[in-house]
């Protein structure tokens, strides 16, 4: 937009104003008394000015607490898949947000709009136009200008007023504010800079009334000094899970992908908005649950003051104060950035490397293909189902529409899988780049989806999204030894990288496969370990539990395979699925015989649901799984905290 | 509800308040915050236990013999408010004696809490002036519950903690309106208000707003499924329960539910006992009706309806209107508030309580006119009957306890995310997911013994039945005690609990019955 243009505009014409405005659009201003504060189309009820802020953050009105992804039909043999349109009825004009929450919608405009850009939210904005009003007064909460936020709005609105007693002084900061502007132009009177130095004065008497003051600038030293200070524990045994702090909060972004059925075959799949604060909200396969209490509590701060800063260059907390207010046992951002200050002055521990190191993976800009939009799956028929072991299943598929094979790239490393009517599983590739023609997972049937998964057959319908996430590299990997190390169905996302080695042996060197499990049959890929071991440079260990006649294996774990093996450690690249805990026993060796960690690549599945970087599942500090990973390096991995 | 919060000792018995009664709990934590302490006595180390300034792992089923041993050591060490006792009291010398040999060591060979934790929290709870007292199902549902608050009322008046702010006993109610249903006499003894039928004037009162109708007593709900089973009763309209889960011993309620010739099951959802029903009727929710509920704090508020009810759903009084006009009685109400004004000439308590009125924040009863403000403190100055009656409350073993055959206790209980049956919250899959299926909580000493491993499904077994559940090992739990919630139906709790009942108003001892684990 070009030069900011300053207007006045008379208290006693506001009215007048927003009714112009309203014929055209929606116009919706905050009604309400004391706490209970809320944007309300004009004219239900009475607008208040009487007010510190909303209770719930403008997010509100363009993220919305419940939010349709597609709906699909069942009819015959086919499935029908439709986006659901996201357009309000008009446009709206929401008056009356305060700085912290355009500040709020300037950060969710980059998370949201950019890389993998949210359909939803892009249609919902585009039809959204923001005007602060400025606040002179400061709740007991309030803390925007310690973070930079506030006290008046620079980021985010399309207009800015601020009340300057008898007038407001209106700015625009786009395009779309001075539109308004031009609306209603005969009550806007153009002024000059000279406005800026009362409006200055305003603002600088506002900051001083401010009852809170912190100084944060070494708020990352201090934090990276207290990542296991003893006062996590007494907010972790406080915080009973309510949510309540994450659903007020203007950056809080995670949603949860939910089925909402009609019949056996209708329905839709919606999202809500969900929270780190759930206990739950990480839990992975077995039980696995990647945060305790602790860091569970720990995470949602260390999101808002340092995580997103980090990753996006924008304030995860705007300072409103309002997850404060609401906690019913008094847990509070202030008192422990207070207490983050204090135990780095007192007890500072040594700096925890997760929040030290720089490790900033490139935000790879990406979109998919598809038409449809980022959470619609494109429909795909069941060509062939094979049993792998008792209770793994190998499914190979075909998109219905031959073109997308056609235009399939291959820069993922899994596909989220739609079993319609039930839910979404995100399934590695296990095949290699050469297949364009047909996709196949490899699964355990552990839970819901998977199961009914499970029972599927040739001819059924699933849906695909992907391929997302960051895959194996493999052009870095010739000329070297490779060594694989997988346990049951871990292996299938090292048969990406399998099926192309087996190709072109030439580009190679050692190529080591070491397959572990229970039992013999508990192992996927038993005929094919037999095929590729037909190949000169490759070797297949296998380590199990029980001895078996099928193979010579090893009778206990794979680390008991390692030294054993005559390898040019230094020329060696790993690659590495399992869990988490296994994954460090198994590095920890290799370094011993002199791997370096960047040669030891390593797949960290935790929870996910939208593959994209949005849903929020599974972040690990300021990293999405789902995008940066699944594939890491080990020293990546050892960067990132320990909460995978 | 704010007078916690101006407490200098909060006593939380048989409570978890932090996930049962979260905003109640809120108010614990200010009073923490202006420097108050906080005694827990719980058979599990509950969340409040990490905040607590002492605590007493008692247990289950024992509250009674420790609350008479800090009787009996505030009476020896002459800790006791002589003036309250005189002037507002009775029957002190009774009462006195009776606890005369219910020394602290005595209590500890019972209750397992050391006999100088008892001593501390006497001594703690008699030398602080704002004390009070917070209690629950952990209390009530025992064989000896009627008698532990009897007892709690004894501790309170002998020490002169009744009838000012921030003291007291105060039972929290586990749902938004047990109060309400209560004061509407939804109990088997009263007329609404809590009027005795017996009473003549409260015949008169009735007959003129009624007309003619029956006085008897009714029955409680363990008597009528006993009814049910042998026979005599011969119809039920159950309405929003789901006694399959919420009742004891869950063979006989199912036994008896499908003995009953009719059964009427009205509820916002086909919950399992409405699988047993011959007719069901829809209710709607309380985002679908207008109406009252009245919480812990006797605070009698409106609920707005906010959306239309669903399907053929019909707000619950609809429904029992439409029942009286097919019996053939004369309906004069058109709307809640048309039954409001009845209740208001019907009782004391609600005789100022009308819609208009509590419009805001609600009326606290008693509230006798439509210019009483309502009242916050029962007991100032004097206690509803006159003086305070002290009562003799002796403990014995009624019920279930170890036996070589079953030699854990085990203790019923909710979790934060789910309430009561699940009927409504297992349905939401935010709080679903959080707690998707039941668990029995075990001592890590007890799990090593019996090689029992985290999340392996064991099997409970009690005289009653057996059911399966995933082992959650903890040190929260006392070791031999076993705790399971009873929200659900694959694991239900209930099956386990038994029919030892309280002697004196047959609350079932929910919180005790005595079980074996084994390894599934
Ligand atoms: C990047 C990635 C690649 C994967 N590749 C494969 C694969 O190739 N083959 C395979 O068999 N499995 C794979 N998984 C695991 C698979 O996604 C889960 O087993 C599946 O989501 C379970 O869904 P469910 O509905 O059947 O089980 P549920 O009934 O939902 O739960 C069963 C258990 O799985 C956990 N779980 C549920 N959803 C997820 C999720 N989205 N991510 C991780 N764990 C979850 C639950 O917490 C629970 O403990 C992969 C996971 C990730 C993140
Ligand atoms: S973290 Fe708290 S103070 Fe910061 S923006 Fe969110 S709700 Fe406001
Ligand atoms: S509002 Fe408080 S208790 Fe609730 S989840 Fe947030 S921190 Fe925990
Ligand atoms: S952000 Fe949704 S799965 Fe990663």
């Amino acid at each position: 937009m070009e030069g900011n243009k300053l207007y006045t505009l008379k208290r006693e014409n506001l009215d007048q104003v927003l009714n112009i405005w309203n014929k055209k659009s929606s116009v919706y201003v905050p009604v309400g008394q004391g706490k209970d504060i809320n944007l309300m189309p004009l004219g239900e009820a009475e607008r208040t000015e009487d007010y510190i802020n909303l209770t719930l953050p403008v997010k509100e009105m363009i993220f919305e607490q419940k939010e349709n992804l597609f709906k699909w039909k069942r009819n015959e043999q086919e499935i029908e898949v439709d986006s659901l349109a996201h357009q309000h009825r008009k446009d709206r004009i929401l008056y009356g947000v305060r700085a912290c929450d355009t500040y709020g919608v300037a950060y969710t405009d980059r998370f949201f709009l950019q890389e993998f850009p949210d359909p939803n939210y892009q249609s919902r904005r585009s039809q959204t136009t923001i005007i602060a009003v400025n606040c002179l007064e400061a709740g007991q909460h309030c803390f925007c200008t310690s973070v930079g936020t506030g006290v008046f709005s620079t980021i985010g609105h399309d207009l800015a007023f601020t009340p300057m007693g008898s007038y407001f002084l209106v700015e625009a900061g786009t395009d779309k504010g001075q539109a308004l502007v031009s609306e209603a132009g005969t009550f806007f009177n153009e002024t000059d800079d000279n406005i800026l130095k009362k409006k200055n004065a305003l603002k600088e008497k506002t900051e001083e009334s401010f009852p809170l003051k912190m100084d944060l600038t070494n708020l990352w030293e201090d934090m990276s000094k207290t990542f296991n200070a003893a006062f996590w524990t007494d907010e972790a045994n406080a915080c009973i899970g309510c949510t309540g702090c994450t659903n007020v909060c203007p950056t809080c972004t995670c949603f949860n992908v939910v089925e909402e059925n009609s019949d056996l075959n209708q329905g839709q799949r919606v999202r809500y908005w969900d929270s780190c604060q759930s206990d739950h909200f990480t839990r992975n396969a077995e039980h696995h649950n990647p945060r305790d209490s602790v860091s569970r509590v720990r995470y949602r701060i260390y999101d808002k003051l340092k995580y997103i800063e980090e990753r996006f260059g924008f304030k995860g907390c705007s300072g409103c104060g309002r997850c404060t207010d609401v906690c019913p046992t008094y847990i509070s951002i202030i008192d422990i950035i207070a207490s983050t200050q204090k135990a780095a002055k007192e007890n500072p521990e040594p700096p925890a490397i997760h929040q030290t190191t720089a490790i900033r993976h490139e935000i790879k800009d990406r979109e998919l293909k598809s038409l449809k939009g980022l959470y619609t799956p494109d429909i795909a028929t069941i060509t062939r189902v094979k049993q792998e072991t008792p209770e793994i299943k190998r499914i190979f598929m075909k998109y219905d529409d031959p073109d997308l094979h056609k235009n399939y790239e291959y820069k993922g490393q899994f596909f989220q899988v739609t079993v319609f009517g039930e839910g979404e599983v995100p399934l590695s590739i296990p095949f290699g780049p050469d297949q364009t023609d047909e996709l196949v997972f490899d699964f355990k049937n552990v839970g819901s989806v998977t199961n009914v998964l499970y029972q599927m057959k040739e001819g059924d319908k699933v849906g695909l999204r992907g391929p997302y996430g960051r895959a194996f590299p493999y052009d870095i990997l010739k000329g070297r030894n490779l060594i694989f190390i997988g346990s049951g169905v871990a292996m299938a996302p090292l048969r990406t990288v399998i099926e192309p080695v087996v190709k072109h042996p030439n580009d190679f060197n050692q190529v080591i496969i070491l397959a572990s499990a229970l039992r013999y049959e508990k192992l996927i890929y038993k005929d094919e370990m037999k095929e590729w071991e037909k190949n000169k440079n490759l070797t297949v260990k296998y380590a199990l539990k029980d001895p078996s006649d099928e193979v010579d294996a090893h009778v206990g774990y794979v680390n008991d395979l390692l030294p054993e093996l005559d390898l040019d450690w230094s020329n060696t690249t790993a690659l590495v699925c399992a869990s988490p805990r296994r994954i460090k026993k198994v590095a920890r060796d290799l370094m011993d015989l002199g791997m370096k960690p960047s040669d030891i690549l390593v797949t960290l599945e935790t929870h996910m649901r939208c593959g994209a970087g949005k849903c929020g599942h599974c972040k690990v500090g300021s990293h999405y799984m789902c995008v940066d990973g699944p594939v890491f390096n080990y020293e990546e991995m050892m960067a990132l905290p320990p909460e995978y | 509800m704010d007078d916690i919060s101006g407490a200098e000792l909060i006593l939380v018995i048989g409570s978890n308040t932090t996930e049962q009664h979260p905003l109640a709990s809120t108010r614990i934590f200010e009073a923490l915050e202006k420097g108050a302490e906080l005694y827990v006595v719980d058979p599990r180390r509950i969340r409040l236990t990490d905040f607590a300034h002492a605590y007493a792992a008692i247990e289950p089923g024992t509250n009674l013999p420790m609350i008479n041993a800090m009787i009996h050591v505030i009476i020896k060490d002459n800790l006791v408010d002589r003036d309250f006792i005189k002037k507002r009291t009775e029957n002190y010398e009774e009462m006195k004696k009776s606890v005369e040999n219910c020394t602290p060591e005595w209590a500890e060979s019972i209750s397992k809490v050391p006999a100088d934790t008892i001593r501390q929290f006497a001594h703690k709870y008699a030398t602080t002036d704002k004390a009070m007292i917070l209690f629950t199902m952990g209390v009530t549902q025992q064989t000896t519950g009627v008698k532990s608050i009897r007892a709690l009322a004894n501790l309170a008046m002998i020490t002169g903690h009744v009838g000012r702010p921030s003291t007291g006993i105060n039972p929290l109610r586990g749902q938004n309106n047990v109060q309400g249903a209560g004061d509407m006499a939804a109990l088997p003894d009263f007329l609404p208000g809590y009027q005795r039928p017996e009473w003549q004037q409260t015949k008169d009162r009735f007959t003129k707003i009624w007309g003619d109708f029956s006085c008897l007593r009714g029955r409680n709900i363990i008597e009528m499924f006993n009814l049910m089973d042998e026979g005599i009763m011969k119809a039920a309209y159950i309405v929003g329960e789901n006694p399959i889960l919420s009742d004891p011993d869950q063979n006989h309620t199912i036994h008896c539910l499908e003995k009953i010739p009719f059964l009427v099951v009205q509820d916002i959802f086909l919950t399992e006992t409405a699988e047993y029903a011959d007719v069901v009727l829809p209710a709607a929710s309380f985002l679908e009706r207008e109406g009252t509920y009245t919480n812990t704090d006797r605070r009698v508020q409106m609920i707005h309806k906010v959306i239309e009810p669903v399907g053929d759903s019909k707000p619950d009084w609809e429904i029992m209107i439409e029942i009286m006009k097919r019996v053939g009685m004369d309906v004069k109400y058109q709307c809640p508030s048309d039954i409001m004004d009845e209740i208001n000439e019907a009782t004391e308590i609600y005789g100022g309580i009308t819609h208009e009125r509590i419009h805001d924040v609600g009326i606290q009863w008693p509230c006798p006119d439509k210019e009483h403000p309502g009242t916050p403190i029962l007991h100032v100055g004097e206690f509803k009957r006159g003086k305070g009656l002290f009562t003799v409350n002796d403990f014995e073993f009624i019920g279930d306890q170890r036996t070589d055959e079953y030699p854990y206790l085990l203790t019923t209980g909710r979790v934060t995310h789910q309430y009561h049956t699940g009927t409504m919250t297992r349905k939401v899959w935010t709080l679903a997911r959080e707690y998707p299926h039941g668990f029995v909580e075990i001592h890590p000493k007890d799990a090593e013994n019996l090689g029992i491993k985290n999340h392996q499904p064991v099997k409970i077994t009690s005289a009653r039945g057996s059911i399966v559940a995933p082992a959650l090992i903890t040190d929260r739990i006392n070791e031999k005690t076993l705790f399971v919630p009873f929200h659900f139906s694959e694991s239900p709790a209930n099956r386990l609990t038994g029919q030892n009942l309280d002697p004196i108003i047959n609350i079932p001892a929910l919180k005790v019955s005595a079980v074996r684990i084994e390894v599934e």
